[in-house]
């Protein structure tokens, strides 16, 4: 717990309440409760205080005072990772951004926005709609998350695959640094001298610092949209599909595949219409009409040469909305076919698609557990759900370690352990299994730039050995472990 | 001289396998692959002994002149590694000319869609180092948005990776955007992996002209507005006029569509601002390399950059300050001035860039060195900490930087 003193320097810090103006400071314990964990539930950890500032002077304050008596913070945006990116340091502070949301600047002809973190990233495209824009990465959970949890995870979406991720989209932040120094990286204009900061910063997951303010990019909505839904007998031939889409030299604005189990679930939960089949390919194409027209006649020959027994192609904007609505859903519906599921984000080169989904069904057999698959097959990036249940002992288990197994299956086929979701607390360990000592010693070169006395999102990322400060090799307690601050759990 | 001589001898006799050399006073060392050139650094770090890394060495009057004990030439590192044309990634040595390197990747019709300076010469690796770009970032981004993973090797002979082969992939810190434009001050970059693009079906190019910035400037800002399939654009400004070129790529039945759309644009813009201009195909490819045009003659190059509504404004600002400038629709500006006038030039356009809001301006090339390349902007602390970390005792590229680093 933190004593009253610190306690009420971060109250001078966020200035005072009223009756229009609710405390920005939270320390009761059933209130505490609320920013336990993020959306990976089964790692929590009570921060000793929440506090909700509303302007980055105030952030700024509060991070001098971490700083000063060196407590651990962690920032919070909507609360939706799934890597517990947002989980507190046990008796740190979170920094809440639910009170920094406000849209600062639209500057339509040179196509960009400025927001504070806290912004819900649909709200952008809401904002800019009007005009024929739109912010192009769109996570599924974009109705909640907010651009500060975007910037920090990286967040990508199905669009992504044609526009880039976070990172393409972000030309400037504000940035509170854990030494509580405010400063800008990058600018509005290109190429702002200097380190590219803001790609470095992009993706870091909150433990380089805190964003206070970013300028992002909005694109021009294209003419037309079209969306194309085909059923296959098996996931190997819709693979072979996207890949003859990429051969073609097409580059859709969306390439999605759903398996047997993940298409029925979707079905039970909001009804899209979905055909029975192994696997579900959904190709949308956008750009000018005529160009979309020949295309999408290209990739509809591709899919029916593999094997595509029904192709479908939205006929109205309600059909399309359909269609995607059951692919957005497709993790929430897990609960109708399963008590319990765990969600990775595994990514391969796409041509490793169907040796790595062969090789994943028969590892979930072994064990006696089903696998549900979605993925943003245009970039290989695979979202196996693994389905158990927690009321039978033993089978949680078995299921995290199925789920690690997976992603180690990706890096051996010269992938990644994460696509969008981040390390965070959940795959700090699997690092270790990407990357080398040596890659990952030059990583906290620049951790130990930005945050000396790692206190931004501490114990993240990084295997748990490898804390800034510590020496490689067998467990040592860190200075902060030490200090009585932090405790690792 | 005999120092130098002594520390030869002492560098061949250390580092046997290596091919080395002398010129120009300095030891020069051509590694050919990153175990020799983490060998090296390792050594020269124990030496104290300070090293420039010459890709062809086309930049190398950007930035300070770094003055070096060691000459690390990566031109032996060459070819592409790897080409997983399914994928549409590929890995290359960062020796490799740029050509080189699309000349082979087009075998599949595909290409790393970026088009830098004297890509005949320069190297893959001098062109990541100064973070290059042409007028195709429009549509598919600077190398933040290309590159997907990196082999670096600090200046203690670690060898590091980052990213990954795979488009996707959002595990650990980017050191890849960091080494992207460090002008060879954190690490030297040996392999780089990029994300590949097919090349477009087909191109065309259309260019209008008139004798003032203005309505070019509108036109600019149309099309940018519009949802053609733009894929390059930059406006050109010299004395006896301006013109803007802008290059479509989409099929070849779409692109005669939107040709005629670019015309009905043009003529909307040229009515509003009864600055009349002509709008016709080109059939030169090579209107694209108007930015190294500028370099031909002498004269100060200087590199700035911009919003987009601010480059009409600034194009006719370059024009009346004596000079010759090519904008890309991105917002960065080539210039070119002569010597005498260049001083009051840079002061007058470094003004105007901050009174239209943001920017900065950079000077890429001044034959006597008045004032810094790097114009008024400093190295702030963390940049300095950052280079403290990778480089402690400063022997990668010393001093090139801005702020001295
Ligand atoms: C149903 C569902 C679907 C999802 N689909 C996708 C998807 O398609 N693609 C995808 O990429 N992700 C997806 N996610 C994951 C999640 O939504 C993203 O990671 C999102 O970017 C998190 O945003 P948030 O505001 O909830 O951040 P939080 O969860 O609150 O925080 C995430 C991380 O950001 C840091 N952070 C937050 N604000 C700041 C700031 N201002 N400065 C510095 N660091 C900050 C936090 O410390 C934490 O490390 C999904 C999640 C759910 C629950």
């Amino acid at each position: 717990m933190l004593n009253s003193a610190v306690l009420n320097e971060l109250r001078a810090a966020l200035g005072p309440d009223g009756p229009s103006l609710p405390s920005g400071l939270i320390t009761a314990t059933n209130q505490l409760q609320t920013y336990e964990c993020d959306g990976l539930t089964n790692m929590r950890a009570l921060p000793s205080a929440v506090v909700l500032p509303r302007t980055a002077e105030q952030v700024q304050a509060i991070v001098r005072i971490c700083d000063q008596h060196r407590i651990p913070f962690v920032a919070r945006g909507a609360g939706t990772g799934l890597s517990g990116g947002a989980l507190p340091a046990q008796g740190g502070i979170v920094i809440s951004f639910a009170r920094m949301n406000r849209i600062l600047e639209i500057d339509i002809p040179n196509q960009r926005v400025v927001v504070e973190p806290g912004v819900v990233n649909a709200h952008v495209t809401d904002a800019v709609a009007a005009h024929g824009y739109f912010y192009a990465p769109d996570p599924s959970s974009q109705t909640v998350c907010t651009i500060g949890g975007n910037v920090a995870e990286n967040a990508g979406g199905a669009h992504c695959l044609k526009y880039g991720f976070t990172t393409t989209h972000v030309l400037a932040m504000d940035v509170v640094l854990p030494n509580g120094e405010l400063v800008t990286f990058g600018s509005s204009a290109p190429d702002a001298p200097g380190y590219d900061l803001t790609g470095v910063f992009v993706g870091s997951e909150g433990t380089l610092g805190v964003a206070t303010k970013i300028t992002l990019r909005i694109v021009k909505r294209p003419e037309t949209v079209q969306v194309l839904l085909a059923a296959f007998d098996s996931t190997t031939a819709a693979a072979q599909s996207v890949s003859d889409i990429i051969a073609a030299g097409m580059l859709p604005a969306a390439l999605e595949m759903m398996d047997r189990l993940s298409a029925r679930a979707s079905e039970a939960a909001v009804h899209p219409n979905y055909p029975v089949c192994e696997a579900l390919l959904l190709v949308e194409l956008d750009g000018p009409e005529a160009e979309v027209k020949a295309q999408m006649a290209e990739a509809t020959d591709l899919c029916r040469k593999n094997g595509a027994w029904e192709v479908r192609l939205a006929q109205t904007a309600q059909e399309r909305g359909l269609i995607w609505k059951g692919r957005k859903a497709a993790f929430a519906a897990m609960g109708r076919i399963s008590p319990n599921y765990i969600v990775q984000d595994g990514v391969i080169p796409r041509t490793a698609l169907p040796e790595v989904l062969t090789a994943m069904s028969r590892m979930a057999a072994e064990v006696q557990l089903r696998i549900a698959n979605v993925f943003h097959a245009g970039d290989g990036n695979l979202h196996p759900m693994v389905l158990y249940d927690q009321a039978i002992p033993g089978q949680e288990e078995i299921a995290l370690d199925l789920s690690y197994r997976i992603l180690y299956l990706c890096v051996d086929h010269g992938g990644s352990i994460t696509g969008e979701h981040g390390v965070g607390k959940e795959k700090q360990q699997a690092m270790g299994y990407m990357f080398s000592e040596p890659d990952l010693d030059t990583m906290q070169l620049v951790r130990r730039a930005f945050d000396p006395h790692n206190l931004a999102n501490p114990d993240k990322l990084f295997p748990r050995t490898r804390l800034c400060g510590e020496k490689p090799g067998p467990y040592t307690p860190h200075p902060l472990e030490t200090a009585g601050v932090a405790e690792f759990f | 001289m005999a120092l130098i001589q002594h520390r030869f001898d002492a560098l061949r006799t250390h580092l046997a396998t290596l091919e080395t050399g002398e010129h120009n006073g300095r030891i020069t060392v051509s590694p050919k692959n990153t175990e020799e050139v983490a060998a090296l650094t390792r050594y020269a770090s124990e030496q104290k002994l300070t090293i420039e890394i010459l890709g062809a060495g086309t930049k190398r009057e950007m930035g300070h002149a770094a003055d070096a004990d060691i000459l690390l030439y990566m031109t032996k590192l060459a070819g592409v590694v790897a080409h997983s044309w399914q994928d549409l990634t590929a890995t290359v040595s960062a020796g490799t000319p740029w050509v080189t390197m699309q000349r082979a990747l087009a075998q599949h019709h595909q290409y790393v869609a970026l088009d830098p300076l004297w890509p005949e010469t320069a190297t893959v690796g001098g062109i990541i180092a100064t973070n290059d770009s042409g007028a195709l970032r429009l549509k598919y981004g600077s190398l933040r948005d290309l590159i997907i993973g990196m082999t670096i090797v600090l200046a203690d002979g670690t060898i590091a990776k980052s990213g990954g082969k795979v488009v996707k992939n959002v595990a650990g810190y980017d050191l890849h955007k960091l080494m992207t434009g460090a002008f060879g001050t954190l690490g030297v970059i040996t392999e780089v992996n990029f994300r590949l693009h097919p090349l477009p079906a087909e191109t065309r190019i259309w260019t209008a002209t008139s004798s003032a910035a203005e309505p070019l400037g509108d036109l600019m800002m149309m099309v940018l507005d519009s949802q053609l399939s733009t894929q390059a654009m930059q406006l050109r400004a010299h004395i006896n006029g301006y013109a803007l070129d802008v290059q479509l790529a989409t099929l070849p039945e779409v692109l005669t569509l939107q040709g005629e759309r670019l015309n009905d644009l043009a003529q909307h813009a040229s009515s509003k601002t009864n600055g009349t201009f002509e709008v016709s195909q080109t059939s030169d490819p090579k209107v694209f390399t108007a930015r190294e045009d500028l370099f031909t003659e002498a004269g100060v190059v200087i590199k700035a950059t911009m919003l987009p509504s601010s480059i009409a404004l600034l194009s006719s600002e370059a024009v009346q300050l004596g000079g010759t400038a090519v904008t890309q629709a991105t917002g960065i500006m080539f210039a070119r001035f002569n010597e005498d006038t260049a001083a009051a030039a840079i002061s007058a356009l470094q003004a105007s860039i901050r009174a239209t809001g943001d920017g900065s301006l950079t000077v890429l090339r001044s034959a006597h060195t008045a004032g810094s390349p790097w114009g008024d902007i400093a190295a702030d602390p963390l940049t300095r900490e950052i280079k403290r970390q990778f480089d402690p005792h400063h022997i990668l590229n010393p001093g090139r930087f801005l702020g001295g680093i």
